[in-house]
């Protein structure tokens, strides 16, 4: 096709034309091949994530309405509220994440800043490895021993989000300690030259500069307590008490949004009719919130970023 | 005979006897781990004088500059032997404060390195956290006069700095470094990243400080070298890798008359 090209090649090309010509076309045809593959894979990722998000709208959608919100499910009148459950789940992921930030950045900060390296630090960063690969039911029954009955908590929010929390640390641990460790040196040497101390530099600087990062750590810690439920089971239980709708007393036992799903579909509700309907209509809800709180989050970091890179 | 050469002092101005002495190293071996980069240096650095150290690549002499404001610190491996004078009090004995050094001593990098933050809280903040009660635009505005960058950016003082241009950006880092009004100002290859006419702008802007401050640079360029700096001292490495001082006096009569023959080899292009 393009002979000029071929002409002016290589010695070895002119020596045997015919066979570099066909050499170049197979090489041409694989790397079509390769691009059609990898764009196919990406098309498809967002065709499982669109087919995920519109079957449960779809199914879910119906049942929402501002009652539905709002209000608490009964067992006489056909619909369920589920005003109570968004409740809890938001007041466990706040309780949990006023946990899991400060000791999770804190200990990223001490990882990334302070360690040196050395077999305490070995010891940290192979046990915080090990903890994130633990099953979150196994979280559960600890956090049934330890918060439940050595320390008397009993089935209440507080043992959820406590055991929420050591469940979550080391994915925070290390998604912040990445952020903390990707603010360029040249920055600490700036300030330590400038005569900053070491807590100056981390929390005016670096800490600063590796917030965007942080705030990723957070919503995906975030996500993670929004959709849990076997370790939420084990220590805040499934119920709300009719008494307690609504009650900001972290001793209550309490019911997850993810929770009440599980109830509904596999335990069941006496005497609740439309029960699928009110699970449908709970996962639209759970969905709709970690878009909401993701896309909120990712325009936040956005902004940060663009702060950082010295947009006006 | 290579190690007979060596072992004679540094030719010439071993201290500068006129001139107020800003800086001394006494004695001053850096070590990182076991190797040694810097053996047995003397050299005192005249106050409000321009002092330029050069040398081949590998020769210590920004191992040299950061052991004058403690940045060696950072370096765990890094260990240092013999005295730093400055002022009379060796600024590596145990009761002195590194961050209370780097008040006194301000520091210039090779790539310009502002802050995310607007120009006017990059100068801002080294004075804010040393405690300066005065006010902060008027030292915002007198910093950035004195690195004449005043009239580049006083209509967007509150900006990034990340939107200047590197000359800018470098000028920034000195205004922000005067800011804290520092005794000593080292400069490492401050220049380096930077265009010729960015270069030469800084240039002109050190002579101006030298009235008010002491500067010590570090470069590659043997012409800036002479082009700007007062005394000039010449480093080398021996067959240890070792960095040393081979000459040292003023500018003008180490590059038209080296009393050492390796540092005319050096400024005559010969080798490094």
């Amino acid at each position: 096709m393009n002979n000029t090209l071929l002409e002016n090649s290589t010695q070895w090309m002119k020596s045997d034309p015919q066979n570099s010509k066909r050499t170049l076309q197979r090489h041409k045809l694989i790397d079509r091949i390769a691009t059609a593959l990898m764009s196919l894979a990406a098309l498809l990722l967002v065709l499982v994530l669109l087919s995920v998000i519109g079957i449960l709208l779809y199914r879910g959608l119906s049942t929402i309405s501002w009652k539905f919100l709002t209000t608490a499910g009964t067992f006489t009148e056909i619909g369920g509220g589920i005003g109570p459950q968004i409740f809890v789940s938001v007041y466990i992921l706040f309780l949990s994440l006023l946990f899991t930030t400060p000791l999770g950045v804190g200990a990223a900060i001490y990882l990334a800043e302070y360690a040196k390296p050395g077999r305490l630090t070995t010891a940290i960063r192979f046990s915080t490895e090990t903890l994130a690969s633990v099953p979150s039911i196994v979280f559960g029954i600890f956090g049934a021993i330890v918060f439940l009955t050595v320390m008397g908590l009993g089935y209440s929010v507080l043992s959820g989000a406590l055991t929420l929390t050591l469940l979550n640390l080391p994915l925070m641990v290390r998604i912040a300690e990445d952020a903390i460790r990707a603010v360029p040196n040249a920055y600490r040497e700036a300030s330590l030259a400038l005569a900053g101390t070491q807590w100056e530099t981390i929390r005016k600087i670096i800490l600063p500069a590796a917030l965007p990062g942080i705030i990723t750590a957070i919503v995906l810690t975030g996500g993670r307590i929004i959709g849990e439920t076997a370790p939420l089971i084990l220590t805040t239980g499934t119920t709300i008490s009719p008494n307690a709708q609504y009650s900001l007393n972290p001793f209550q036992t309490g019911e997850t949004l993810a929770v009440h799903i599980w109830v509904l579909k596999i335990v069941g509700v006496p005497g609740l009719k439309d029960a699928q309907k009110v699970a449908d209509g709970t996962a639209a809800v759970l969905l709709l919130i970690v878009l909401i709180v993701n896309v909120g989050a990712a325009y936040l970091s956005q902004r940060l970023q663009k702060n950082l890179r010295g947009a006006r | 005979m290579a190690l007979a050469i060596q072992r004679t002092k540094p030719a010439e101005l071993q201290s500068s006897p006129n001139e107020p002495v800003a800086i001394e190293a006494n004695q001053l071996n850096i070590y990182y781990g076991k190797f040694r980069a810097v053996r047995d240096l003397n050299l005192s650095v005249p106050a409000r004088k321009i002092t330029a150290m050069i040398g081949p690549s590998g020769c210590g002499k920004s191992t040299v500059l950061r052991s004058f404001n403690r940045m060696n610190d950072l370096v765990a491996i890094a260990h240092t032997e013999g005295e730093v004078l400055f002022q009379k009090h060796n600024i590596y004995a145990p009761e002195v404060d590194p961050v209370e050094v780097r008040r006194r001593i301000g520091m210039v990098f090779q790539k310009p390195n502002p802050f995310p933050k607007s120009i006017y809280d990059n100068i801002a903040w080294g004075a804010r956290i040393n405690g300066f009660k005065g006010n902060m635009d008027e030292l915002v505005e007198r910093s950035l006069r004195q690195a004449a960058l005043w009239d580049d950016v006083k209509e967007k003082l509150h900006q990034s700095a990340l939107g200047l241009s590197g000359g800018q950006q470098q000028r920034l880092c000195i205004a922000r470094t005067i800011a804290t009004q520092p005794e000593i100002i080292l400069m490492d290859e401050p220049c380096s990243a930077l265009d010729p006419i960015a270069t030469l702008k800084i240039e002109d802007l050190m002579r101006e400080l030298a009235s008010n401050y002491t500067i010590i640079i570090v470069t590659h360029s043997m012409q800036q070298a002479a082009r700007v700096s007062d005394f000039t001292a010449f480093f080398m490495v021996d067959e240890q890798r070792a960095g040393h001082l081979v000459e040292y006096g003023p500018t003008k009569g180490l590059f038209t008359n080296p009393k050492d023959q390796r540092t005319e080899d050096y400024i005559t292009g010969r080798f490094g």
